[in-house]
């Protein structure tokens, strides 16, 4: 009798209700369709407790939140009246059907404009999980380990731009040049999970989840399904196929050259390669192109020794001058190191004034791979210091602990 | 078995609001929750009832404002449950998901059949 709905379901709907409200009132009026999205999600929990859920949830769901909207706007418009003396609107009309590809559409319109580049993008990062994804401010910050405060802000601020700047964003179709950029958040999206040792194999599951899930809506044509999509797909799909076995089951997690192989989700390798072959085509050689090269190497390799750490090395030569970072640099240096020993990957880093970068996950990388490399070279002061680094930056015990494992514990 | 009448009722706490409401994932989970409850003690559960609306205490009195507050303030659903005594209704009334919860109570009334 308790009909179970798929996971993420209210979650998901919530996104697709905002999405096509949005498509009515205008992106100017976005917050009128989350409440509306909110109120209906709210009565089904209350009457799908009580009665079941109905044969077709979502076009339930579609309907009560369409009603809330309208009935708010009547409202408005009546208080309106009232203060202008303007003449009465029309009747409001039914909710009109929706058909399954439509849905899509609003989707992907909204996803276009969450990624406007006149928002910062760590704001673009926060409001596409919020309307698309439908988490919480709690649960954005939870994942984004930052404070609640914090995500409040910058999702505010990212509404009040997205009105002064919109007239009504919605009715243009998606543009393909900011194609760059909703592909650069949903990268974003995944790495933090992907990436982030702050929370919870869950937490950080979800958020690759999500990016996957955009990323193959961005996949379908006729906007999104560019080579850089498929290459991005790739990517996210090889890296996912290592999420369970990064995490040692006790909130720690297990470096590459550690982990259990066999763990690895063969399946998904699969798909990765699938879109990795798809990506071959065009002119364009983009950096989501060499970062799933790379992790096709390392899906590929039956061992930590037995990789190819050549073409890894050449690869992240390539991807540095396509997209320059500290860290892409300090992982050419580790694969050079592999290759032709740690003097030479040192030889990469040192010398230059490379910062970490300060607001994504893993600045304190940076001081760890340098101990690592200087202890290699025999470096021992070095090695010390930047060990010292290493640790006074980790983000939380299972990092430290970690750090510890690999560097060695003090020298006294 | 004895059949129960329980009324939920709306306590008036001060309680300051945190703004949002529960997330979509929130409500998910308190959607298995309940189903899950209800799963539990489908056998008891005889009439899932359902919320009830504003109302009115109708009298004989003059003064039909009354000292009666409206229904509404006070109750929010009702349902009908059976077991073997009071204690076993509560039970159920108190394993209820969002019940019995800072903010709500459960008023649980034996219902007399002759």
């Amino acid at each position: 009798m308790s009909e179970q709905l798929v996971e993420h379901f209210f979650r998901r709907e919530y996104g697709r209700l905002v999405a096509s409200l949005s498509r009515r009132v205008g992106v100017r009026d976005v917050e009128l369709a989350e409440d509306a999205a909110q109120t209906a999600l709210a009565r089904a929990l209350d009457h799908w407790s009580h009665h079941g859920p109905p044969d077709n949830p979502a076009a339930w769901l579609y309907r009560v939140a369409h009603n809330v909207l309208v009935g708010e706007l009547r409202q408005r418009s009546t208080r309106a009246r009232i203060l202008d003396g303007a003449p009465a609107p029309d009747a409001a009309t039914p909710a009109p059907a929706l058909l399954a590809g439509e849905m899509q559409d609003d989707l992907l319109r909204m996803l276009f404009v969450c990624c406007d580049e006149v928002l910062p993008v760590e704001s673009q990062i926060v409001i596409a999980l919020k309307i698309l994804c439908g988490f919480s401010v709690a649960e954005i910050a939870r994942r984004l380990f930052t404070t609640e405060a914090n995500v409040y802000k910058r999702l505010t601020r990212a509404r009040h731009r997205l009105r002064d700047v919109l007239k009504d964003g919605l009715d243009a179709p998606p543009a393909a040049a900011r194609l760059p950029a909703v592909q650069r958040v949903i990268y974003l999206v995944f790495t933090e999970g992907y990436l982030s040792s702050h929370a919870q194999l869950a937490l950080r599951r979800d958020l690759c989840d999500e990016a996957l899930r955009l990323g193959q809506l961005l996949a379908e044509p006729p906007v999104g399904a560019t080579p850089e999509t498929e290459a991005l797909l790739a990517l996210m799909h090889f890296h996912a196929a290592r999420l369970s076995a990064r995490d040692d089951g006790a909130g720690g997690l297990v470096l590459l050259e550690d982990q259990d192989r066999s763990r690895w989700d063969r399946d998904r390798i699969a798909t990765g390669l699938m879109w990795l072959a798809r990506s071959a085509r065009g002119e364009v050689f983009s950096r989501y192109h060499a970062e799933a090269r790379i992790a096709a190497e390392h899906g590929l390799a039956e061992t930590f020794e037995a990789t190819r750490w050549d073409v890894i090395a050449e690869t992240y030569a390539h991807l540095e001058q396509i997209a320059p970072s500290p860290l892409v640099t300090l992982n050419r240096a580790l694969a050079v190191a592999q290759v032709q020993g740690p003097e030479a990957g040192l030889a990469i880093v040192s010398g230059r004034a490379l910062e970490p970068p300060t607001w994504l996950a893993g600045s304190h990388q940076w001081s760890a791979v340098l101990a690592d490399l200087h202890r290699r070279c025999g470096h021992e002061a070095e090695a010390e210091r930047y060990r010292a680094l290493a640790l006074a930056a980790a983000p939380n015990e299972a990092v430290r602990a970690l750090l510890e494992r690999r560097l060695g514990t003090a020298h006294d | 078995m004895r059949k129960f009448l329980c009324v939920q009722r709306s306590l008036t706490t001060k309680t300051g609001g945190d703004g949002e409401g529960p997330s979509p994932s929130e409500m998910q989970a308190m959607y298995a929750r309940f189903a899950e409850w209800q799963a539990q003690f489908a056998d008891q559960l005889v009439d899932m009832g359902g919320k009830l609306g504003s109302g009115k205490l109708v009298t004989d009195a003059a003064d039909s404002d009354g000292p009666f507050v409206e229904i509404k303030e006070l109750v929010g659903g009702y349902m009908i449950v059976s077991a073997e005594d009071l204690e076993g209704a509560i039970e159920v009334a108190r394993a209820c998901p969002g019940l019995v919860r800072p903010g709500s109570g459960v008023e649980v009334i034996e219902i007399h059949t002759p």
